[in-house]
């Protein structure tokens, strides 16, 4: 009997056959075209939930199935096709699962806006993308998908295009991915020109892995390929320093921004590491030059949201900051781990997403300083934006607790390997955990404590800074209508059913389900069985045994989820520190104070916040700005003047000269004459367009005849 | 000169006559009767070459559905008969270009290939070729499934009768029918004044 | 067998085909001088399969010419619409009168 996983190839066709409806009829239909698009993508979900349900149960059950395709023949084959496998199935019920969220709530969203059907089109577009990246079962075809996506993204972040920076950001987004993407495609010739003589099918992700691991692929071809392959990943997935896209990237809608945050866009970087993680894993440097990314990503990237004042920004930074999570667990061997974190995360920050969403809808601003006590009024939201909110600061319990527990451990293992980036990922990780906590129980406490500053209140006359503010709130209060209500229903249930799943999706990988099935034995059976780290053995022999003694089998650095009461003692700790710390800034004094951002230092903390932000501008901005520009304008004065303003002198004398000799005379006669002989040969040359096409046929044979002639005399 | 080969040379030099007589008959059905029998002559070519299938498929489209078409493209513009009705005043140039060019291509084939040799092998099944054209051609061949779909709708596009057009050319020349059906067209009368030379 | 016959024939079709092309006033007698081009080029593929992969049994230099056999049927069908669509508006299928794009 044939399995459900045969059927798998529906999943990426329907949200295309939904793009395709959608964008020929949605005009005509009832709701505008979403009925098309949440109905398909319902249904790719039901395929995806059923093939989930299929590799949870049977782990290590694959299917890959292609056509092939041999244009050039011999020995080379391109192939379009499928890989369904526990990872394949995971991005799939993800992908799906936000997408239909997202398809449902911009229901609601997006209601009454002129380009409805189009943006249902696009999302549906923009679902397929990722999900034929997430099929493929060649780079070439993962390429496409890729690029597809990163299309997507451009035209839906550009969405409200009549304004000038929405384009910018679009464009942006593009470039910045795009200059990734030259990377990512020179990276997948490198490995395929490595693959040329051992497979008839170069691209192919199996056999790539099996050549990488069996040691047929050279080395050099593997570090090369994989590391232009990362520079893709670092653009697509938002690493540093590429990562300036995704912030603007919040010119989109804001539903957008989490299908792109959570499920289609930013989580394809580290899909592709994952699948091709057995590649990477052979060699020390690659592995080394990804955790290092993706340490000074999860840190810096977390500090960044610190300073904004737009709940959308704060959610991007914080976005950064966990891919920079799933990157390191990828760089320190913590593949299950690194996947795990996106599963959770895609759903909490899908949910954080949307709920910001509903936040903004209500009040008609990003600014989380023109909030504040909407707990009361927007219930819903604010319960589904507290789930969220924990499950991304990694509390017990939550999704984002276990599968950044998970990545932590890794690092911890790999440490225990020899490795010191193993030792950065487990105490950078938990410093990031705490500015994470911190950050997200400052926009809370923002948003849902106190009162309703974009509503007019009265003036709190408050220390020197009273008159501005006065001024500026009353300027919200115009702008804004005068009682945030709660979000309808279209946008509610999505919210409802993201934060139950983001308290319960961590469940699956958790050390409640130590025995198969559980979230390792779905996803990565085979790559764990097919990994080895051949330079491991190098750095420490006898590192592994210690890392058995530790829990996980040693060698794959993996294995059933324990519980660590010591990492969840530091955690905790952490979280509370950052919810006190957090709370002691922005809660207690919020009734009677106008908590903004630019108040200047109400404490030490503050101070030392913006410290951050004042190192930044003290020891990058001041000394370009006053020492190497002032230096700069010296050496532009004095010396290249000077040069410049010789050379102009001389050029003016030689140029008077050159005038009257060679310009007046030479050029201008033989322009002259040229006008003149165009003129005469074009009234001559012209007589051959008869208009008769057989004598252009005869032409054209004496043609042939005279050059297959001139062919036989050089030969 | 094996036998394949004197069957070749015969088959081949019927084709080559018919393919004369197709481009200098002075009766347009009598060419496009001659394309018939040059095609069908192809047809025997690509037999002696082992290309049964070629030629089963040769015969059906060229000489069953092609060479049909001709005809009735030939009757339905209602063409004149005669050598100056039918050839261009072009003749000294076609036959100066195509003249050299047979006199340098064959120069060049028969030193190439003068004395080479073809071994007589079963050529390729039926089945093979069907095997091979759906798997390993099945891109092209969806693609000029494609092409010949859009061939059909631009015919009928372009040789649709526009609401109040009668299908009957607009100016009125008189031009006698080309072909009476009853009478042989050698015989027949010369249409239009038209003389034979 | 000699492969020379059939070289020479298809050379022959072809020269014979430009003949045409070039010497024909009627435009369906063109199209019927592009037909005996095509059909040469034909008997070349053909029997240069025989020559280079005489043992293969996915015979491409046979597929080839059906694929050509296939463009050559819409090309005919084009063309002939053309013709029609010529004779419709002009009255004539002389490619000679047909010179409206000249200097």
């Amino acid at each position: 009997m044939e399995s459900v996983l045969a059927l798998a190839w529906l999943v990426p066709v329907l949200p295309l056959a939904s793009a395709a409806v959608v964008a020929a009829t949605g005009k005509r239909l009832p709701w505008g075209g979403a009925e098309v698009g949440i109905l398909s993508v319902g249904a790719a979900l039901a395929l995806s939930a059923a093939i989930a349900w299929e590799t949870f149960t049977n782990p290590g059950e694959t299917l890959e199935r292609a056509f092939a395709w041999s244009p050039l023949g011999g020995g080379f084959v391109l192939e379009l096709g499928m890989l369904v496998d526990g990872l394949t199935a995971m991005m799939f019920l993800l992908v799906t699962l936000v997408s239909l969220m997202v398809h449902v709530y911009s229901r609601g969203y997006m209601e009454g806006e002129a380009r409805f059907t189009y943006y249902y089109a696009m999302l549906s577009l923009f679902t397929f993308s990722m999900l034929l990246l997430v099929i493929s079962n060649n780079t070439l075809q993962a390429v496409v998908g890729w690029e597809l996506v990163g299309l997507c993204s451009f035209l839906l972040i550009g969405f409200y295009w009549e304004e000038k920076s929405n384009q910018d950001a679009a464009n942006k987004a593009f470039l910045t991915t795009k200059f990734g993407d030259v990377g990512l495609i020179v990276g997948v010739i490198v490995l395929s020109a490595g693959m040329l003589g051992l497979s008839d099918t170069p691209f192919n992700f199996g056999e790539t892995i099996d050549a990488a691991v069996s040691g047929e692929l050279a080395t050099g071809t593997i570090v090369l390929g994989m590391l232009l392959i990362f520079v893709g990943c670092i653009s697509k997935s938002g690493q540093m320093p590429l990562h300036v896209w995704l912030p603007d990237a919040m010119a989109g809608p804001t539903p957008v921004s989490a299908l792109i945050h959570a499920a289609t866009m930013v989580t394809a970087g580290v899909f592709l590491l994952a699948r091709l993680f057995p590649v990477l894993a052979q060699s020390a440097l690659v592995m080394g030059v990804i955790a290092v990314v993706g340490i000074l990503t999860l840190f810096f990237g977390g500090l960044l949201a610190l300073v904004q004042d737009d709940i959308k920004k704060i959610l991007a930074y914080s976005t950064i900051s966990q891919l920079g999570y799933m990157v390191a667990a990828i760089g320190v061997g913590g593949y299950t781990a690194s996947i795990f974190h996106l599963f959770t995360h895609g759903f909490f920050k899908a949910l954080l997403f949307l709920g910001a969403g509903s936040l903004i809808h209500a009040v008609h601003s990003n600014d989380i300083s023109a909030m504040g006590g909407l707990r009361r009024p927007m219930p819903v939201t604010f319960w589904t934006f507290t789930i969220g909110s924990l499950a991304l600061a990694g509390f017990p319990m939550t999704a984002g607790f276990f599968s950044k527990d998970e990545i932590l451990v890794s690092g911890d293992l790999w440490a225990l390997n020899g490795f010191a980036t193993g030792t950065y990922v487990y105490w950078v990780g938990i410093a990031a955990a705490f500015v994470t906590t911190f950050y997200m129980a400052r926009a809370w406490f923002l948003i849902f404590t106190g009162e309703h500053r974009g509503a007019p209140h009265a003036a709190d006359a408050h220390g020197g800074h009273g008159a501005d503010h006065d001024a500026q709130a009353d300027a919200h209060a115009d702008a804004h209508h005068a009682a945030p209500n709660e979000s309808g229903r279209w946008m509610l249930v999505p919210l409802v059913v993201l934060a139950v799943l983001s308290l319960t999706a961590g469940l699956i990988g958790s050390p409640f389900l130590q025995d198969e099935p559980n979230f390792e034995a779905w996803t990565a059976t085979e790559v764990i069985e097919g990994t080895t780290y051949p330079f491991l053995a190098e750095y420490a022999a006898g590192a592994g045994v210690v890392a058995a003694e530790k829990g996980p089998s040693a060698k794959i650095l993996h294995g059933p989820p324990t519980w660590h009461l010591d990492l969840l003692g530091i955690v905790l700790a952490a979280f509370a520190g950052a919810v006190l710390l957090a709370w002691r800034l922005y809660g207690k004094g919020l009734p009677d104070e106008d908590p903004t951002l630019r108040m200047g230092p109400l404490s030490r903390a503050l101070v030392a916040k913006y410290g951050f932000d004042a190192a930044g501008y003290r020891y990058v901005v001041v000394p370009v700005r006053d020492r190497l520009s002032a230096w700069a304008t010296r050496v532009s004065n004095d010396v290249i003047d000077g040069v410049v303003g010789g050379t102009g002198a001389a050029a003016k004398r030689l140029a008077g000269v050159t005038y009257a000799t060679v310009d007046q005379g030479i050029i201008d006669g033989g322009v002259n004459g040229a006008a003149f002989s165009a003129a005469w040969w074009s009234a001559r040359l012209r007589r051959i367009q008869s208009g008769d096409v057989q004598r252009y046929a005869g032409a054209l044979v004496a043609g042939v005849v005279l050059l297959v002639l001139a062919f036989v005399a050089i030969r | 000169m094996t036998g394949l080969d004197l069957v070749l040379l015969g088959v081949g030099l019927l084709t080559a006559a018919s393919a004369v007589m197709t481009v200098i008959s002075r009766n347009l059905v009598h060419a496009a009767l001659f394309l018939a029998v040059a095609l069908a002559g192809i047809a025997g070519v690509f037999l002696v070459l082992r290309a049964d299938f070629l030629a089963l498929v040769q015969l059906v489209v060229y000489v069953g559905a092609v060479a049909v078409l001709f005809l009735f493209g030939l009757m339905l513009t209602r063409a004149p008969i005669g050598r100056e009705a039918l050839d261009s005043q072009h003749r000294g140039l076609a036959l100066g270009v195509s003249g050299t060019l047979f006199a340098v291509l064959s120069w060049l084939i028969v030193d190439a290939f003068g004395n080479v040799r073809v071994e007589e092998v079963a050529g390729p099944r039926i089945g093979d070729l069907g095997i091979a054209l759906f798997r390993d051609w099945v891109l092209p061949f969806e693609v000029l499934s494609m092409l010949l779909l859009a061939a059909l709708v631009g015919a009928i596009v372009l040789s649709r009768r526009e609401d109040g057009e009668s299908g009957e050319p607009e100016p009125v020349v008189p031009i006698a029918l080309a072909v009476d059906p009853d009478a042989d067209p050698d015989a027949a009368p010369d249409a239009a004044g038209e003389v034979r030379a | 067998m000699s492969l020379v016959i059939p070289l020479l024939l298809a050379t022959f079709l072809f020269c014979v085909g430009v003949y045409g092309l070039i010497a024909r006033r009627n435009a369906v007698l063109v199209l019927i001088s592009v037909e005996l081009m095509l059909n040469a080029v034909n008997i070349n593929l053909v029997a240069f399969q025989n020559l280079l992969f005489p043992a293969e049994a996915a015979a491409s230099g046979q597929l080839f010419a059906l694929f050509i056999i296939g463009v050559a049927a819409a090309e005919v069908g084009v063309g002939l619409a053309i013709v029609f669509n010529l004779f419709r508006n002009r009255a004539t299928v002389d490619v000679d009168r047909v010179d409206a794009m000249r200097w």
